[in-house]
């Protein structure tokens, strides 16, 4: 078995899938991903699989509208279907001061090149009869947003990958890094591989594969839980979100309602269990807000985890103290929809020093010296 | 929120019997079960148990329930139509059917008694309406008393496809055949005969390869298999059936266990995946408990004692009172009855959990066959099961199954007075009264007959060896009737014929039938690892496969085959699959009436 390469990822994920793959379309195919599971085991097969260009940040926004674009090339890129759906997303909000914040926020994606626009509740109602807009005060929509199917996305680049010459080994866990200097040697559960560059995209456990070389990346991992309903027919279009209402709800391709929201009282942590409150909450506010759900059924009910930064921001580039040592990481919870863009971005800067499509400049870790504006676009 | 000192999960017979022995010690316990009535797989069942007497062998399986229940006391709260349907971080979750509500407990034990589904296999047209597993064959058919179908192929030669064979003669179906991959029977050899007696073909070392039919199944193509189990070209052989039965085994249903972090392991001996447990029934997860198939498949009277050692285990936790004496001599029972040659697997099975031990047996079997001319009973009971009705009914003990439950049952002829009631007892209908020269040219065989219509006195039958090959005429010259058993037929035959009559024909009835359908697939599942999803959990995202209403209750175990026949892994190495509550869907509007019921 080769043992050598140039580079190393660590992490199956979306994101390090997509670097693997952005790696060998730009001809760098001595590539190894290691993986401690299976391909999409971890946040990525848990996510709702939700991609939106509405952020309050404007990195955000160029990262996910450069993601756009590559989403829609995706089926054509990888030959696989992966349930891509631009139907658009609609974010509600029922708090004054974030509604304010929405008509700048509409602003600043307008002038980013944004195709989006401010609803009034009963424009809403006109457009999405379903939806009870009691007690919202402001809508944003932009209909190019959407949502695919993340295990198929996730496989998409895996598998593209592959097919280019990426070797990709999974229920290999890394266990320890060891920088030597010219290179790293990486010791895994299936022994051990060495190369000249390494890349962190280890989802929830970034930190823990940061350490292993003490490059300390200000992150803590939070559970999130996430549950699917039985499948009716296809008829809901949008994604619905709402930050003030802590919620999102979207239909899959096979008619499936997939929704979750956050916990405020959640403690960082790994833990994959789930709780009967989540889904009593859920219950109340989504019937409430979506009144033909009452007669579907729960069929699912799982957790993941959001791998936070403290800016709700990602922290992508390579250690300004450790040469070679790259990562991907802290998407907290958009780092579905961000995959694309930032596997292309990374692959780009590690082999020609820069990138070419979107800058990633001001989203590595020593932004946390200056100071930085927090995303508030998270549910 | 509800409090209970123990919940018991599955109202068969381990959970029953782990409430009775817990709440016989005062433990306040509240089982809940989601079928309609408690007992489990023994209320689908009609015919009599064979086991240990004191686990109520001979007995027909729907009357075991009956018996168990009244046994339960009124420390005891049963929920029935109620599914657990997820034991989270915070509590678990019941959901009442009847009145669409969940309700959440908190119990300081559990005991998981949830038993097993069935083991689907892989054939072409597998889809079609008219395939069904043995369990819902029997849930039709002796809960609902409707016939799915006129005339069944059997898949499968255990018990269980044996047991269902007969059941569905008695409903009045026909069974074309049955047949069985391995190259011999899997079931109890008294079981075996039972359905061979009606001339029902055996095929040894023979698979199902299609079904046949448009709209639903109208035949079934069976192919013979090589040493590898793969199908011989050319040796296909077509049935005309409406129906096709498959029991090719069960699974244990793991899917709470591994929610509340139970170990989940692999022993194949034991039917598959099992959550780990010591002796005491007792799992890695201190205050849950598991029994019966849920802890590996096996038999009633074992899912028994497990059960109670389980009950036992957990009063003795609660009350403090000291139970190891009642405890061990359950355990000594455990041994006694896993020691024959039939328990070998799960011995084997359960040797990666704790010791195993065992206790001789006889292996010698009757010789005598008893005095010419004297009114006696032949027993052709030549296996090693452990079973010992015949012995505990003898009036006269002249019926000795000796030393173990496992020793072959022996007939003093001195003994004996010719009462016939061991006959009607034995649940493997193993047993026959002859006796020669009754008139001047005719012998008598008394035979025990299940089956409807009963002839009527002086009727002349077709009388049938022991592969139901017709052999003579014969007269019925006396019935003798028992409630909710077996009637036992008197045959007048032409002498010389006692040794060969077993059995005998009446003209059938026709049934009225209904048929519903299970869905599974298969050329995808090979598409897909072809293109490089070896993975189960890879192939399981990406088809969607166990993502619908089932939970993947029948398809893991299907995909988790064809993987390891296409990969050559074993499916341990193959991956378990992650289990998600609820169990059951549960509607919205349920989860809210929850909700509002404890403000
Ligand atoms: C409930 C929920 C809903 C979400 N909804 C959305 C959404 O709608 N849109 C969106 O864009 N994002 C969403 N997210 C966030 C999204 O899932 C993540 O940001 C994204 O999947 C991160 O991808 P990743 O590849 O970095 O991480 P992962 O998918 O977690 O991949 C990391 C991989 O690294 C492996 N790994 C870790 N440590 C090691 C090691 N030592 N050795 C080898 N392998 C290792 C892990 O096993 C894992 O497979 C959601 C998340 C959750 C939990
Ligand atoms: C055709 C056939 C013939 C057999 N013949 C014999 C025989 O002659 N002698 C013999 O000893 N054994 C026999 N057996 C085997 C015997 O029936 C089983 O071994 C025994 O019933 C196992 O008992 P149990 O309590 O573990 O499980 P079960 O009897 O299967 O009971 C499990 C119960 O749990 C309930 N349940 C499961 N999940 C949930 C949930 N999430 N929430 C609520 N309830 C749940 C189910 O509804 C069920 O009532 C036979 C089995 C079959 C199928
Ligand atoms: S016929 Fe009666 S006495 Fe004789 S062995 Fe059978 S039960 Fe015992
Ligand atoms: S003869 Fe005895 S041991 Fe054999 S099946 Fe009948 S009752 Fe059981």
């Amino acid at each position: 078995m080769k043992t050598e390469y140039r580079i190393i990822i660590v992490g199956a994920g979306i994101v390090g899938c997509s670097i693997a793959y952005h790696l060998a379309k730009f001809g760098e195919s001595d590539v190894l991903v290691l993986e401690k599971n299976y391909i999409s085991s971890g946040s990525t097969g848990r996510c709702a699989g939700g991609i939106r260009q509405q952020w309050s940040s404007p990195h955000n926004v160029l990262l996910a509208m450069r993601s756009v674009k590559l989403f829609e090339r995706m089926r054509e890129e990888t030959g696989f279907d992966i349930e891509y759906r631009q139907g658009g997303y609609l974010v509600l909000s029922y708090d004054e001061q974030e509604a304010a914040q929405f008509e700048e926020n509409v602003k600043m994606q307008k002038n980013l090149g944004l195709n989006v626009e401010l609803l009034t509740p009963n424009q809403v109602k006109q457009r999405f009869e379903y939806v009870n807009v009691e007690k919202v005060l402001l809508a944003t929509f932009c209909p190019t947003d959407g949502h695919a199917n993340p295990h198929l996305a996730n496989f998409a680049y895996a598998f593209a990958a592959r097919k280019l010459g990426v070797t990709i080994l999974t229920h290999t866990e890394v266990l320890a890094i060891e920088p030597t200097g010219s290179k790293f040697k990486v010791h895994t559960s299936r022994g051990r591989f060495e190369a000249k560059i390494v890349v962190n995209a280890a989802g929830a456990y970034a930190g823990q594969v940061g350490s292993m070389v003490n490059v300390n990346l200000p992150l803590e991992s939070y559970r999130h839980q996430i549950l699917v309903t039985e499948p009716i027919r296809n008829f809901f279009d949008p994604m619905l979100i709402s930050f003030s209402g802590n919620f999102y709800i979207r239909q899959t391709k096979h008619g499936h309602f997939i929704m979750g929201q956050g916990d405020k009282d959640e403690r960082p942590g790994l833990n994959y269990n789930v709780t009967f409150k989540f889904e009593k909450d859920l219950a109340k506010k989504m019937c409430w807000l979506l009144p033909f759900l009452r007669t579907l059924r729960v069929v699912r009910h799982w957790s993941g985890h959001y791998n936070m930064s403290p800016d709700a921001q990602p922290i992508i580039g390579e250690s300004p103290e450790l040469a070679n040592f790259y990562y991907a990481v802290g998407f907290s919870g958009h780092g579905f929809m961000l995959a694309p863009a930032v596997g292309e971005a990374l692959a780009e800067k590690v082999l020609f020093g820069e990138t070419k499509h979107v800058s990633i400049a001001e989203l590595n870790v020593d932004r946390f010296e200056r100071s930085t504006v927090r995303e508030t676009n998270v549910v | 929120m509800v409090k209970t000192q123990l919940l018991v999960v599955g109202g068969g017979p381990a959970g029953l019997c782990g409430a009775i022995e817990a709440s016989r010690r005062g433990v306040e316990t509240l089982i809940v079960d989601e079928g309609v009535e408690l007992g489990g797989q023994l209320v689908k069942q009609t015919h009599k148990f064979f086991g240990h007497e004191g686990f109520y062998a001979s007995v027909r399986g729907f009357e075991i329930a009956k018996r168990l229940k009244d046994q339960l006391n009124e420390h005891v709260k049963i929920m029935l139509q109620t599914t657990v349907t997820g034991i989270y971080e915070d509590v678990v979750v019941l959901y009442d059917r009847q009145n669409d509500v969940p309700l959440e407990v908190q119990a300081d034990y559990i005991l998981l008694a949830t038993g097993a589904s069935e083991r689907f296999i892989q054939f072409e047209n597998n889809h079609l309406p008219g395939v069904y597993g043995a369990g819902a064959v029997q849930t039709l058919m002796n809960q609902f008393m409707v016939l799915p179908g006129r005339r069944f192929l059997m898949v499968g030669s255990g018990n269980i496809g044996l047991i269902v064979s007969y059941q569905l003669l008695q409903a009045g179906a026909e069974v074309a055949a049955i047949v069985e991959i391995a190259d011999r029977i899997g079931g109890y050899d008294v079981h075996l005969r039972k359905i061979k007696r009606f001339g029902i073909p055996v095929l040894l070392r023979h698979t199902i390869k299609k079904a046949l039919g448009q709209e639903k199944v109208s035949g079934a193509i069976v192919v013979q298999v090589d040493e590898n189990f793969q199908p011989i070209e050319g040796t296909e052989k077509e049935f005309a059936v409406d129906a096709i039965c498959i029991a090719t085994g069960l699974v244990p249903s793991v899917e709470l266990a591994a929610m509340a972090n139970v170990k989940i392991e692999y022993v194949p001996e034991l039917g598959g995946f099992v959550p780990y447990r010591d002796q005491n029934m007792r799992t890695n997860v201190e205050n849950i408990f598991i029994a019966g198939d849920l802890a590996g498949i096996e038999e009633a009277t074992t899912a028994m004692i497990e059960g109670r050692i389980a009950g036992l285990t957990i009063a003795q936790s609660i009350t403090k009172a000291n139970l190891s004496r009642e405890i061990e001599s359950l355990q000594r029972e455990l041994i006694e009855f896993r020691s024959g040659p039939f328990s070998e697997k799960v011995r084997r099975g359960l040797a990666k959990f704790f010791p195993q031990r065992v206790v001789e047996y006889s292996r010698e079997p009757q010789v005598d066959s008893g005095p010419v001319g004297k009114l006696r009973p032949i027993i052709e009971c030549y296996e090693n099961i452990p079973c010992n009705p015949c012995q505990t009914s003898c009036p006269t003990g002249a019926i000795v199954v000796g030393g173990n439950i496992n020793s072959l049952p022996k007939i003093d002829y001195e003994k004996c007075t010719g009462c016939g009631i061991c006959v009607s007892k034995c649940p493997g209908l193993a047993i026959f009264m002859v006796q020669e020269n009754v008139e001047p040219g005719f012998d008598l065989v008394i035979v025990p007959y299940e089956m409807l219509p009963v002839p009527e006195e002086g009727e002349r039958v077709i009388a049938l060896d022991r592969d139901g090959k017709q052999v003579c005429e014969a007269q019925v010259i006396r019935i003798v009737r028992f409630p909710h058993k077996t009637n036992l037929v008197h045959l007048k035959v032409p002498a010389g014929y006692a040794t060969r009559v077993r059995n005998f024909r009446v003209k059938k009835q026709e049934n009225v039938f209904v048929c519903k359908c299970e869905e599974v697939t298969l050329e995808d599942i090979e598409k897909a690892i072809d293109l490089g999803f070896t993975d189960y959990e890879e192939l399981r995202r990406y088809l969607r496969i166990g993502m619908g209403m089932c939970g993947g209750r029948t398809c893991r175990s299907l995909v988790l085959s064809i993987l390891s026949r296409k990969l050559g892994k074993s499916p341990e190495e193959l991956l378990k699959g992650h289990f998600r509550p609820p169990v059951m869907p549960t509607k919205f509007e349920s989860i809210l009436r929850g909700e509002s019921n404890e403000d």
